[in-house]
């Protein structure tokens, strides 16, 4: 039998990183032990449900496969039962019985808002055992026993004639904060109050609401909102708005966080709170053996459930991605500083080792679990190892141009790379505002996709100096006396199979065979070599009745805008010795066009149909029939052609939507099952440069789709929607498969943003002045 | 009387010798031994062509005259030949004017009113009315542009009517309007050997049901060459459904030849064999060359595109089809056959900047191709001038440009089917019905000016016969994606063409090098 026996344990953070280790190290060395999760409800998705997809997860791999499928639903059966409460607000319900408790949950992040770090890592600790007390309490006398016997200890309600179930409670080593040297296994010395604080914390986000309710504030957003995405409606800028607002709290709140801990010499708001939640823990589980431990940074497994395991990327992780990927060339770090890296199996071994020795209540015990004390690893070693993997191991490229050569990286010290990061941010702020200024071309497209790699490299580097620089620059040592004494109290067999000295650990080859493959496997399977011949080009589109595929005009599927429309129709119509005319013009109106075209389409549409005031109807459509008709195709991409005819071809519904007035549509009439185009107002005859009913631009066109998709019974989440222009954002936001074709600066930058498939079509479309010099020519060929 | 051809065998006195290629040519120095095979000199132009023309009229062969065929109430039609031929298109006036003109005045003096003339352009692109224009003169397109005088609509059920079938089951559908005429007189330019003759009208007034028959892999594998009618299944094919056609309708052939006089004036020296050019010529050389590299894209094709050529008349002959064929058959062979002895292993030759595809519009890779390995490779009789499993080495920078109005199938056998597989049959069984009944390149045919979409697909069956004889194919110049989309390879020089081609035809191969344009038929014993 195994130390935690008939015990009944309760795990908090279940589904994070160490929780899920931890569970599965319960399933398969425990078979005896009882389990009861605690996890947030979450509305929808029962608990036996979210329990089903837990177990789904690759960690848990090896023992299904073990135990087999059949005998693996009856043991979560048996021996798991899940409680849904949010302890971050609520003091949980808990079943009489605990033996021990496992508390893993914690905050993901190092910088969340403040409140709720407090409220996750200090209010929900003050609430799990706080519930604990009570259940206790309200045990009597029937339960209790598993925990260390004896009374002891001093005040609290429950206490005397009952200890609690043993708590594990796990903070981290870092909680130490900015001290230096060596930190022993002891309570924290500091006079921080955890009720105070907690107090403050939880208040501070209405203030900052409350702050960022103020018409200064609201308007600054809408200005900058306005700026960015008029073009897109007046819903996509409330909607900015409102964003911008929110993330405008949410800065605020990280920075109420990190400020006040900073001010009581902890690196981060994560660090502190883990800090004061230790101090709560020892006051409130008075009654109740308490052990803590506190690990450093939790990496892949080193050899449980098997070798390279880990969920998502975990603290040092993206920096070596990024160095891996040939983005980082520089880190802000120290190359003698120690940074302190435990495999997450050790962890658990320590973790269910520490559990099956209970303290005294009363009397914590303290366990560091990390390599820093006797097996330490240098940040120069660290880069050394990772640089020598991926000169073995490169990544490939993504373009399919072969692999990635990993750069020299400079150590800079923290300030210097911080300024030389503020000026670099600068820069880019400056280039993105200019590049976003100039008309979209294949030039500027170019620059801002270099800007846009480069502006990822700088996010990827400021995030890291930021969130590193306490780890990686604190010259400091966590002593491990306590928990080697632990590993050294197991039986032989014991260690062997679960033991946790971090000195066993061999770095080259931990680093080198196990952490880097595991976390680089996800991205060698994503940029894997291309299939060979052929290019890549769009996947095939699945046959389908009920989806459409909805074309914007200008830009998208013809190279040309309204300004040419007119342009073609006049001077096709003139003789070239009346094009000076014609142009000079429309050169004279040409500002107020571009004017009225920068603050509002539907404005720019209506300005400029006023040319077509007084020209014959009949005339104008004959005269499109056989003079645009060829120039229209001449301007079209090849590469639009097709996709539409490919969407036709798999059944799709090919919908052309646009402010254009429809003479400039009809030769592409036949690719379409549905044109919605503008019609010039027509009276006696005669156009009156006003059109028949408002233009669809924007938002009216995302409105006309919506109704048009429900009445003809159309999935639009199964949908394509291809753009070229910000204006085009609502409809591009309304199906499931939005394309931005020769995007516009804001549209390529949403577009990359929200990971939308950016395409660029090009052919041998001829300029407007050659196409007119075509036209012309061919008139005039003998 | 004017020089016959000439095969010159290069040697250390030998000058560098011209090499189109595309929109632009340049001078190279071929391996010593190279055989260039030149076509005889221009042939002298007939001095009166109205006359010529009128005399064939009235005393035309294995017919009565024309006068005698024309009745007032008939119903005429004249049909003529495309923007396709000749290349490059002719100075004005062209000869299809004159001899409408002509015919016209007869039909007139007959106080015949029921005349339509319709462009015999087949699946090829409707011609813009500047381009009618050009070919049938200002006068004739007044009177009767746009409700008498059109481009024939193969995809108009209304305006096709089925003759009925050959004795070997092939379809023999054409204009109807052609079909119910009392009299269709066909205006002929005869360019080269395969056109003229039982073609003209089995073809240029066809449908894609018809033309199935014999513009397909399996006859164009054994049609060799296509230049040689007598040895080529395709024109054996034509002559069974000119036969069928002729018993529904009165055809009165009226074929013509033209010299070689290709390029004007500016641009003469590439009339001449260049150790024969004077100084001025070698000036003209230098200027032509620079300016033409110095030009913008744009500008150069439009320079090229601008090309009239100043061909001359050296034949008009006029009656029954049979009849009047094999004197124009004489007249190309006069003007165009060089005898050559024995194949080589290598055949070179440079690709100039324009097919019958390109009239006015862009050289795309597929039409490269077929120009190359299609019309080129098949100008021979005889035999090829390359060995069975030799190397074809041809000169053509091959850009991935298309004309999106002229040629849009084009762009997506580029993209979607030679993506896929270059093999013909492959290509003929998986793919041809599809892009034929495409309804928008049917749409685009008839309303716009596309090829039909069927057409890129003949391009590639071009080359069948090409691809079966040869061992390699390389492109000096090519844009290497072109080219491997193609299924040949690019070399950027000769030299490592010849590299390259060493691995089938080893290091010291025999080459023949075609001196063309001006058009070249080698006639290989």
């Amino acid at each position: 039998m195994s130390r935690l026996g008939y015990g009944r344990v309760l795990l908090t953070g279940s589904t994070g990183f160490l929780g899920q280790a931890v569970l599965e190290r319960l399933l398969a060395d425990h078979p005896e032990t009882e389990i009861v999760l605690l996890v947030r409800g979450r509305p929808g998705v029962s608990a036996a449900e979210r329990l089903r997809r837990l177990l789904a997860k690759p960690v848990f791999g090896r023992w299904r496969n073990r135990v087999g499928e059949q005998r693996a639903e009856q043991v979560a059966r048996d021996r798991i039962s899940v409680i849904e409460a949010d302890i971050s607000r609520t003091v949980p319900e808990l079943p009489a019985g605990l033996t021990s408790v496992i508390h893993c949950a914690s905050v993901v992040s190092f910088d969340p808002p403040v409140d709720e770090a407090f409220r996750t890592n200090l209010a929900g600790t003050v609430n799990l055992y706080e519930g604990i007390r009570r259940s206790v309490a309200g045990d009597g006398g029937d339960g209790g026993d598993g925990g260390a016997g004896g009374a002891g200890g001093a005040g609290g309600a429950g206490s005397g004639h009952n200890a609690g179930p043993h708590l594990v409670h796990v903070s981290t080593a870092y909680v130490a904060g900015s001290r230096g040297g060596i930190v022993p296994e002891e309570p924290l010395d500091h006079t921080a109050d955890w009720r105070t604080e907690l107090d403050w914390a939880l208040a501070a986000r209405e203030t900052v609401e409350r702050d960022s309710r103020r018409p200064e504030v609201l308007d600054r957003a809408r200005r900058e909102a306005l700026a960015d995405h008029r073009k897109a409606g007046p819903q996509a800028v409330a909607a900015a708005t409102e964003g911008r607002r929110r993330d405008m709290v949410t800065e605020r709140l990280v920075e109420y966080g990190r400020a006040r801990a900073r001010s009581l010499g902890w690196p981060d708001v994560y660090t502190l709170t883990k800090a004061l939640g230790e101090r709560a823990a020892e006051e409130i589980a008075d009654a109740s053996p308490l052990s803590v431990v506190r690990p450093a940074i939790v990496e892949s497994a080193l050899r449980r459930p098997y070798p390279g395991w880990i969920d998502g990327f975990k603290m040092a992780d993206p920096v070596i991605l990024a160095y891996g990927r040939g983005m980082l060339r520089y880190l802000a770090a120290v190359p003698d500083g120690a940074i302190d890296i435990v495999p997450v199996d050790l962890v658990v071994s320590a973790l269910l080792a520490v559990a099956t020795a209970p303290p005294e209540p009363g009397r914590p015990a303290y366990y560091h679990v990390g390599s820093g004390a006797r097996n330490p690893l240098t940040v120069q070693r660290l880069y050394e190892l990772v640089r020598g993997y991926f000169e073995e191991h490169p990544l490939p490229d993504a373009d399919g141009r072969g692999v990635i050569r990993v750069p020299d990286l400079d150590f800079l010290s923290g300030h210097r790379a911080d300024r030389g990061l503020r000026t670099a941010e600068r820069a880019m702020g400056v280039a993105e505002r200019v590049l976003l200024s100039l008309p979209a071309n294949d030039r500027t497209q170019d620059w801002q996709r270099g800007l846009h790699r480069q502006r990822t490299q700088l996010d990827v580097l400021r995030r890291y100096s930021d969130l590193y620089g306490a780890y990686v620059q604190a010259e400091v040592v966590y002593s491990d006396d306590n928990t080697l004494g632990l590993h050294r109290s197991l039986t032989k067999r014991e260690r062997e199979r679960s033991g946790f000295d971090t000195a066993v650990i061999d770095w080259p080859h931990y680093l080198q065979q196990v952490h880097c493959p595991g976390i680089t496997a996800s991205l060698r399977r994503i940029a894997g070599p291309r299939p060979a011949g052929g290019r890549p080009g769009a996947p095939a589109l699945p046959e389908r009745r009920d989806v459409a595929a909805v074309f914007d005009l200008e830009g998208t599927v013809v190279a040309s805008n309204v300004v040419e429309g007119y342009l073609w129709l006049r001077l096709l119509d003139a003789s070239p010795q009346e094009w000076p005319r014609a142009l000079a013009s429309l050169a004279r109106s040409l500002p107020r066009y571009l004017l009225a075209e920068r603050r509002d389409r539907g404005e720019f549409l209506r300005a400029f149909l006023d040319r077509y005031e007084g020209a014959n109807e009949a005339e104008l459509r004959a005269l499109a029939r056989e003079r645009l008709a060829g120039t229209v195709l001449r301007r079209a991409w090849p590469q639009a052609v097709r996709r539409i005819r490919q969407h036709r071809a798999a059944g799709h519904r090919t919908v052309l939507l646009t402010g254009a007035i429809d003479l400039f549509v009809e030769p592409l009439h036949a690719l379409f099952d549905e044109v919605v185009a503008s019609q010039l107002r027509v009276v006696d005859g005669c156009c009156t440069g006003q059109l028949e009913r408002p233009p669809l631009v924007g938002e009216a066109r995302a409105a006309w789709l919506r109704e048009w998709s429900r009445a003809e019974s159309l999935d639009l989440a199964g949908s394509w929607a291809y753009g070229d222009h910000y204006s085009d954002r609502p409809v591009l936001e309304m199906v499931g498969h939005p394309v931005a074709v020769n995007p516009d600066g804001l549209l390529f930058r949403h577009a990359k943003q929200r990971r939308w498939s950016i395409e660029r079509w090009e052919g041998d479309v001829l300029g407007l002045a050659a196409t007119l010099a075509e036209a012309q020519a061919a008139e005039a060929r003998p | 009387m004017s020089r016959p051809g000439l095969v010159l065998e290069v040697d250390e006195r030998t000058p560098p010798v011209l090499v189109h290629e595309g929109e632009g040519f340049r001078l190279e120095r071929f391996p010593l031994g190279t055989r260039v095979v030149y076509p005889p000199d221009p042939l002298p132009g007939i001095r009166d062509v109205e006359a010529a023309i009128r005399d064939a009229l009235l005393n035309p062969l294995g017919s009565e005259p024309l006068p005698e065929l024309l009745y007032p109430g008939m119903r005429l039609t004249i049909v003529f030949d495309d923007l396709s031929i000749p290349l490059p298109p002719m100075q004005a006036p062209d000869i299809r004017q004159r001899i409408i003109e002509q015919v016209l005045e007869m039909a007139a003096a007959k106080g015949i009113d029921d005349v339509e003339l319709i462009a015999a352009n087949s699946l090829h692109r409707r011609m813009t009315a500047a381009e009618i224009k050009h070919i049938v003169g200002e006068r004739v397109f007044a009177s009767f542009w746009p409700e008498r005088l059109r481009n024939h609509d193969a995809e108009d059920p209304d305006d096709m009517m089925l003759l009925g079938r050959t004795k070997h089951g092939e379809h023999v559908e054409i204009n109807r309007r052609a079909a119910e005429s009392d009299l269709l007189v066909y205006v002929n330019v005869n360019l080269v050997a395969m056109s003229g003759g039982s073609k003209s009208v089995a073809v240029g007034l066809a449908s894609y049901r018809s033309l199935r028959h014999h513009h397909n892999v399996d006859t164009l594998r054994h049609s060799r060459s296509f230049n040689d009618p007598e040895h080529s299944a395709m024109h054996h094919s034509y002559d069974r459904m000119h036969e069928l056609l002729i018993k529904h309708v009165r055809v009165f052939t009226i074929e013509t030849t033209m010299n070689n006089e290709t390029f004007p004036a500016q641009f003469s020296f590439l009339n001449k064999r260049e150790w024969e050019w004077s100084l001025r010529d070698q000036g003209a050389f230098l200027a032509a060359k620079g300016a033409n590299e110095l030009a913008p894209a744009k500008v150069r094709r439009r320079i090229w595109q601008g090309v009239r050529a100043p061909y001359r008349p050296t034949g008009v002959h006029a009656g029954a089809t049979t009849e009047v064929h094999p004197h124009t058959l004489a007249n190309i062979h006069r003007q165009q056959l060089t005898e050559v002895h024995g194949q080589s292993d290598v055949l070179l030759f440079g690709l100039p900047y324009i097919c019958p595809y390109n009239v006015n519009s862009v050289m795309n890779p597929i039409l490269v191709f077929s120009l190359g390995l299609g019309y080129y490779f098949n100008m021979y009789r005889g035999a090829p001038l390359v060995r069975e499993g030799g190397v074809l080495i041809m000169y053509h920078p091959m850009p991935v440009e298309f004309h999106p109005v002229h040629h849009p199938s084009y762009i997506d056998f580029y993209e979607e089917v030679l993506a896929q597989t270059t093999d013909q049959a492959t290509i003929e069984s998986k793919f041809e019905e599809q892009y034929a009944t495409d309804p928008w390149y049917i749409h685009l045919y008839r309303s716009s000016h596309a090829y039909h979409g069927v057409h890129p697909f003949y391009m590639w069956y071009w080359g069948a016969h090409a691809m079966e004889h040869l061992g390699d194919v390389i492109c000096v110049g090519a844009n290497r994606r072109a080219a491997a989309r193609l299924g040949m390879r690019a070399a950027s020089t000769l030299a490592d063409a010849l590299e390259m081609a060493s691995d089938t035809v080893g290091h010291s191969p025999s080459i023949s090098y075609l001196h063309s344009p001006p058009l070249t038929l080698a006639d290989v014993r």
